[in-house]
């Protein structure tokens, strides 16, 4: 039987909670390893190691570096193990300037100087975006499925129709005012980012009438390019879809605070890493 | 001086407990937590409306606890008011992280204990014992599903939801669905009280063995669901004396008043205190507050309860089985929920944003979770987040040192303190990820 293990570095154990809402492995690969749910104090020889949370502390690069030797593979799981994530907010020189000097403690694993991705430390044969993934994908990536085929963007999966002749004046930003059911946010003037997102998570957020936020990184059409590119992209979406002032769209694009939120997600290309190819990101 | 080691698995984060040793006596017992990732200062600087969608993110099981108290917050400095449609959907979404989360304390974290066993998810064949828990596994997992599915619902996203918003809901719930998820319930209600049947009565099997049920002083308790019956979305803060007799009310913007918050060297989450006593948070102390549950299998529970163990009960394996009634009342109270009209033209009023500080509060599952943001020009200049499970941080410490002296003494160590102080930890089922934030 497949053995497999979860690594949780420094996270929120959405991934986990993620994980555990789907039974379907239960009877076919093997959990040896999960603190979460299983004592066990060493991660064993495994087939499959999927690794959540970024890289933050000197106990997480150890932990990642003795388990990374014993698995046959290694999957990057969730946003924070691939591009750091929410956390990543705190790499910001001011930021860490605070809490870094705020937060020494003496009898507890050191905080390194910054939040790593996973593949700065070790190498990653497979990436499983999202924050955090579903169950769906979880599986989907576990059992490698052939026939699921994940939609190329949000808005294949979306379900809200784009409308012509909707074309609003100025943007809303993420949430304010009443949500047309049906329409697309963007023709409703939200900041919706779909267009460009990664696919593969039936969007819940867009259908429940919430822009998408970008969680599952760029798309196969982006993701090996600069993450200007991605926001170029989403630029010239609401300049074909929407009458909203082009300065308006850029300013609101290029805002220190939205960068900020979107960049939690999709920092793909940071730290002058090489881009990850499409083959090995579901 | 030997000193001990214990890294904690089966609850949320990274956690470790040390206790000294000293010529075979106990000096000292710490619960100590082991990660940071420094959300408070982070979100300096951020658009307060993106709030409740980044806070989330500090926890991805108490994620909906932080989505609303977030929206509250902004709320209460915008002066907004939500309809009474919006609160409804916010309760199902509370109430779907009740069961998720104690169907998953229960019967993932510690279920194991009384078993005897490393995980429920331990397949062996050979084993009549483990093959016993893997039934166990898939039923576990059903129920929780039931919450993460309500969540979903009434959230939107899964585990993130996005459904809240400043002055209401995005969208309702249609009827169908509604009626779906009623199913769904009233499938899994029989389910999950047969589990925690057998829940309670390995507890009561073990017994003595625990270690824990005549151990530790009686305690203060605090929580955010004072009313008659549980409501997660709560207005104010209790706390209750030991003898269960005097009770203080307070709202959430007297918090830093009432209590003292520490820091200390040897953690990265703080602790707070009540006049300097020990607090204890969590669904022990709900249950010693709440007049009753208001649904009639949860009620049956709570009699059951009360007669065996008495109002207060201080037992620390009583957070467990109280765990348990929280589980029935939930999936009770939203089968109720759902039967009602859910969706409509009301699901949010307009608001106009400002500058200005404010609170928002809820229970969460670990007990009162209050948010404290300072917004100027739009954008968050402080971010104060005060997490149940630093309520609990003393009162964690202080029923470790009575269990360490239990398995001490000046000839050995027992090698059962390791399974005991395990056992301890989880009966609080403490939240690191929150606590550190």
């Amino acid at each position: 039987m497949t053995k497999f293990a979860v690594l949780q570095l420094s996270g929120c154990a959405g991934c986990e909670v993620s994980l555990l809402n789907a039974n379907e492995w239960i009877d076919r690969y093997k959990l040896v390893y999960m603190p979460l749910v299983i004592s066990a104090y060493d991660v064993p020889k495994v087939d499959i190691l999927l690794v959540s949370g970024g890289v933050r502390t000197d106990e997480d690069l150890y932990n990642l570096r003795k388990a990374a030797r014993n698995a046959g593979q290694v999957v990057a799981v969730g946003t924070c193990a691939i591009s750091g994530g929410v956390a990543n907010l705190g790499n910001r020189d001011e930021v860490r300037m605070l809490f870094l000097s705020q937060n020494e403690r003496m009898h507890v694993p050191r905080l390194l100087p910054r939040s790593r991705p996973i593949d700065a430390i070790v190498s990653v044969d497979r990436y499983l975006p999202g924050c955090p993934p579903t169950s769906e994908l979880f599986m989907a990536m576990l059992f490698q499925t052939p026939d699921f085929k994940p939609g190329k963007s949000i808005c294949i999966e979306c379900g809200r129709i784009k409308d012509k002749t909707v074309r609003p004046k100025h943007l809303y930003g993420f949430q304010k005012g009443k949500v047309e059911p049906g329409l697309c946010l963007i023709n409703q003037g939200y900041l919706c980012v779909g267009s460009s997102t990664r696919g593969g998570c039936r969007a819940p957020c867009t259908r429940a009438g919430h822009p998408c936020v970008g969680c599952r990184g760029p798309s196969d059409a982006f993701i090996e390019k600069e993450s200007t590119e991605w926001l170029a992209s989403i630029q010239k979406v609401f300049e074909v879809m929407t009458d909203i002032p082009k300065e308006e769209i850029s300013k609101s694009l290029i805002s220190p605070q939205l960068a900020l939120f979107l960049f939690q997600f999709s920092d793909y290309s940071g730290e002058g890493r090489p881009p990850r190819s499409k083959e090995k990101v579901l | 001086m030997p000193t001990f080691t214990f890294p904690i698995s089966r609850i949320e984060g990274h956690a470790q407990v040390v206790i000294e040793v000293q010529r075979g006596k106990v000096i000292s017992a710490r619960f100590q937590a082991t990660e940071m990732r420094g959300f408070s200062y982070f979100v300096q600087g951020t658009p307060a409306e993106q709030m409740p969608v980044i806070v989330p993110r500090i926890c991805g099981v108490c994620s909906t606890a932080h989505h609303v108290c977030s929206v509250k917050t902004l709320e209460d400095i915008f002066g907004v008011t939500p309809p009474p449609l919006a609160r409804k959907i916010r309760e199902l979404l509370l109430l779907g992280q009740i069961i998720q989360n104690q169907a998953t304390s229960l019967f993932i974290f510690t279920m194991p204990d009384r078993l005897g066993v490393e995980s429920i998810f331990q397949v062996d064949e050979k084993e009549r014992k483990l093959s016993e828990s893997s039934g166990i596994a898939l039923k576990s997992l059903q129920v929780r599903k039931a919450g993460s599915d309500l969540i979903t619902l009434a959230g939107g996203q899964f585990i993130h939801p996005v459904k809240a918003i400043i002055g209401g809901v995005t969208s309702g719930i249609l009827s169908e669905p509604a009626s779906k998820m009623k199913e769904q319930i009233d499938a899994i209600l029989p389910i999950a009280c047969d589990l925690f049947d057998h829940y309670w009565e390995l507890s009561i099997t073990m017994g003595e063995k625990i270690g824990s049920w005549g151990d530790d002083e009686p305690a203060h308790y605090i929580t955010a669901v004072n009313d008659e019956c549980p409501n997660f979305d709560s207005d104010d803060i209790c706390i209750q004396e030991p003898d269960g007799n005097h009770c203080e009310r307070f709202s959430a913007h007297q918090l830093f008043d009432k209590l003292e918050m520490e820091t200390t060297d040897y953690s990265y989450a703080g602790e707070s205190s009540y006049k300097g006593q020990v607090l204890r948070a969590n669904s022990l102390a709900r249950i010693n507050m709440t007049k009753k549950m208001g649904t009639p299998r949860a009620d049956e529970y709570l009699a059951r309860f009360r007669s065996a163990f008495g109002k207060p009960a201080h037992a620390i394996m009583l957070f467990d089985l109280a765990r348990g009634i929280e589980l029935v009342y939930a999936l009770e109270r939203s089968a109720e929920l759902l039967t009602e009209k859910l969706d409509g033209a009301e699901l949010d009023v307009p608001y106009q944003p400002c500058d200005g500080e404010g609170y928002g509060l809820v229970e969460a599952p670990r007990g009162p979770l209050i948010h404290h943001y300072l917004v100027e020009k739009g954008l968050i200049k402080k971010a104060d987040f005060i997490i149940p499970t630093v309520h609990n941080m003393r009162a964690i410490s202080r029923a470790l040192i009575v269990a360490a002296r239990r398995y001490v003494d000046e000839d050995s160590v027992n090698m059962e303190l390791e399974r005991a102080v395990g056992r301890v930890v989880r009966a609080f089922d403490p939240c690191i990820a929150c606590a550190t934030h």
